[in-house]
């Protein structure tokens, strides 16, 4: 088993470190993303057109988690779909791969790709901006595996469809998680939204989690039974989301199209 | 029976891809699997490896049966198919090295030199796979479905769209490679004059059904035939 999961890693981080642009797509977004709202937060601070440095805090904190999620999803939707576009997959569902193995490389994968470009962001971000991200602690590093689980889960759902019902889904890989935006609290709290979407918002993990970032911000409280939720709801969407990807799979061996995936 | 297959059926909707199909092959040799387009020949291989899964049947495969016993049966097996690739971005020697790791094949960098002198590919095992040519790329492709030693090799159209020097450079090898090592090769193959050269025994397929299986010279002689072509012809029509 290790020594599969040790080719399959491999074989990923070569043909990551071996292509230019997929390198500079691993640091240039998150890069991009802290980079830009860092100097608009400034302009805000400089003009007082914010009311507080804690609003800022807010601000770039949730894009920097925000962006821990959509990385994750992203590493995993794209590493799967590697296998797709070199046409590779029949070949590596004969060897003595289980499914299980495929998934554990690709969440190993898809945290090596999210920890290489937000690390250093991160540290770019708290020491330009005076960010004041590593004030969440230890609850920054449950914030952060907590989104990272959330980013897989919405992977597994996009991977499985894909396989499915064919690369006209790949799309999804960009615009799935954006359904998610609105009701995950990012930018604004709960009780910003209308009451039936709260309910809606608290049925999913980020509310809870962008919820408990604010509270420590704000005033250094954390709500456990909050982020016992998150963290709850966290591994139920992600068995349903594994289990959902295994049955597209085999959904696929019923079909008989695993021959001719990528074409 | 080290390949036993009993009623096998594959139905899409109300098709029938493979239609109560029952096969037995104990006998190292090659075995050549024909039809026309559509006949199931790349359903029923697919059914052997488990990437397509029966509507109905049974498929053992060393005694075990393959539902029950998969990634056991799946170390002794290897495909090799023009339908399927290899990542590009790989060097063909990287691409090896990744396939007799996922084999658990104990000295790979051997096994890989060896196999690669055999095929010729020494030359190659730098490149990246996506700048070969076909030629090349089937060659490498036979490489890979033998690094793990398979018990069972099956070969879907290896030699579909090579010129004749490579077509019969692979014939050769697979011929030198099967008496050597006492594998089960089954080709599936619409080029007759290969299929007369190399298998030991043909099995044909039609609509999803075997409808004639044994030795060519045999059926040839039976049928008063010349050629397998001329059978192939008359069984299609």
């Amino acid at each position: 088993m290790f020594q599969r999961l040790y080719a399959m890693i491999n074989r990923y981080v070569i043909l990551v470190i071996g292509s230019g642009p997929r390198m500079m797509s691993i640091f240039y977004w998150p890069s991009i993303q802290i980079i830009l709202w860092g100097f608009f937060s400034d302009f805000l601070l400089n003009n007082n057109l914010a009311n507080s440095i804690n609003s800022l805090s807010f601000l770039l904190s949730a894009i920097i988690l925000w962006d821990v999620l959509f990385r994750a999803q992203l590493g995993l939707s794209m590493t799967f779909f590697e296998e797709l576009w070199s046409r590779n997959l029949g070949h590596l569902l004969i060897t003595p791969i289980k499914i299980s193995e495929i998934i554990l490389s690709l969440v190993i994968t898809s945290f090596l790709r999210t920890s290489l470009g937000l690390i250093p962001a991160i540290f770019v971000a708290n020491y330009y901006f005076e960010l004041q991200f590593f004030q969440l602690g230890f609850y920054l590093a449950f914030f952060l595996l907590n989104l990272v689980f959330v980013g897989w889960s919405i992977g597994f759902v996009v991977s499985g469809l894909v396989l499915r019902y064919g690369q006209a889904f790949e799309e999804l890989a960009w615009a799935f998680i954006f359904v998610l935006l609105p009701f995950s609290c990012v930018y604004y709290p709960l009780e910003a939204l209308p009451d039936i979407f709260q309910i809606f918002a608290l049925l999913l993990p980020p509310a809870h989690i962008f919820e408990g970032m604010r509270q420590i911000i704000d005033n250094g409280q954390v709500s456990v039974n909050q982020l016992m939720m998150s963290f709850l709801l966290n591994i139920f969407y992600f068995m349903l989301a594994v289990f959902m990807f295994k049955k597209m799979m085999n959904s696929c061996r019923k079909k008989g199209n695993l021959f001719n995936l990528g074409e | 029976m080290t390949l036993n297959i009993t009623s096998l059926s594959k139905k899409y909707n109300d098709f029938f891809a493979i239609d109560h199909v029952s096969l037995n092959i104990s006998k190292p040799g090659i075995y050549g699997l024909l039809g026309t387009n559509g006949a199931g020949k790349t359903t029923l291989m697919g059914m052997i490896l488990g990437l397509i899964l029966p509507t109905k049947g049974m498929i053992k495969i060393f005694g075990e049966e393959f539902s029950h016993k998969r990634f056991d049966i799946l170390k002794k097996l290897n495909y090799e198919s023009p339908y399927l690739d290899l990542p590009k971005k790989l060097t063909v020697k990287q691409n090896l090295i990744f396939y007799s790791r996922m084999y658990g094949v104990k000295d790979f960098l051997e096994k890989i030199h060896d196999l690669s002198n055999n095929l010729k590919i020494n030359d190659l095992l730098d490149r990246q796979f996506g700048s070969l040519s076909a030629g090349q790329k089937t060659r490498v492709g036979i490489c890979k479905s033998l690094v793990n030693d398979p018990k069972i090799l099956l070969l879907d159209e290896p030699t579909a769209s090579l010129d004749p020097d490579t077509s019969i450079f692979i014939r050769n090898f697979l011929k030198k490679y099967q008496k050597l090592n006492k594998t089960i090769i089954l080709i599936a193959s619409h080029n007759m004059h290969e299929v007369e050269k190399i298998c030991s025994r043909i099995i044909i397929l039609n609509k999803g059904k075997i409808i004639l299986e044994g030795i060519p010279k045999v059926i040839l002689e039976n049928k008063k035939l010349n050629n397998l072509e001329q059978l192939f012809l008359k069984l299609s029509n």
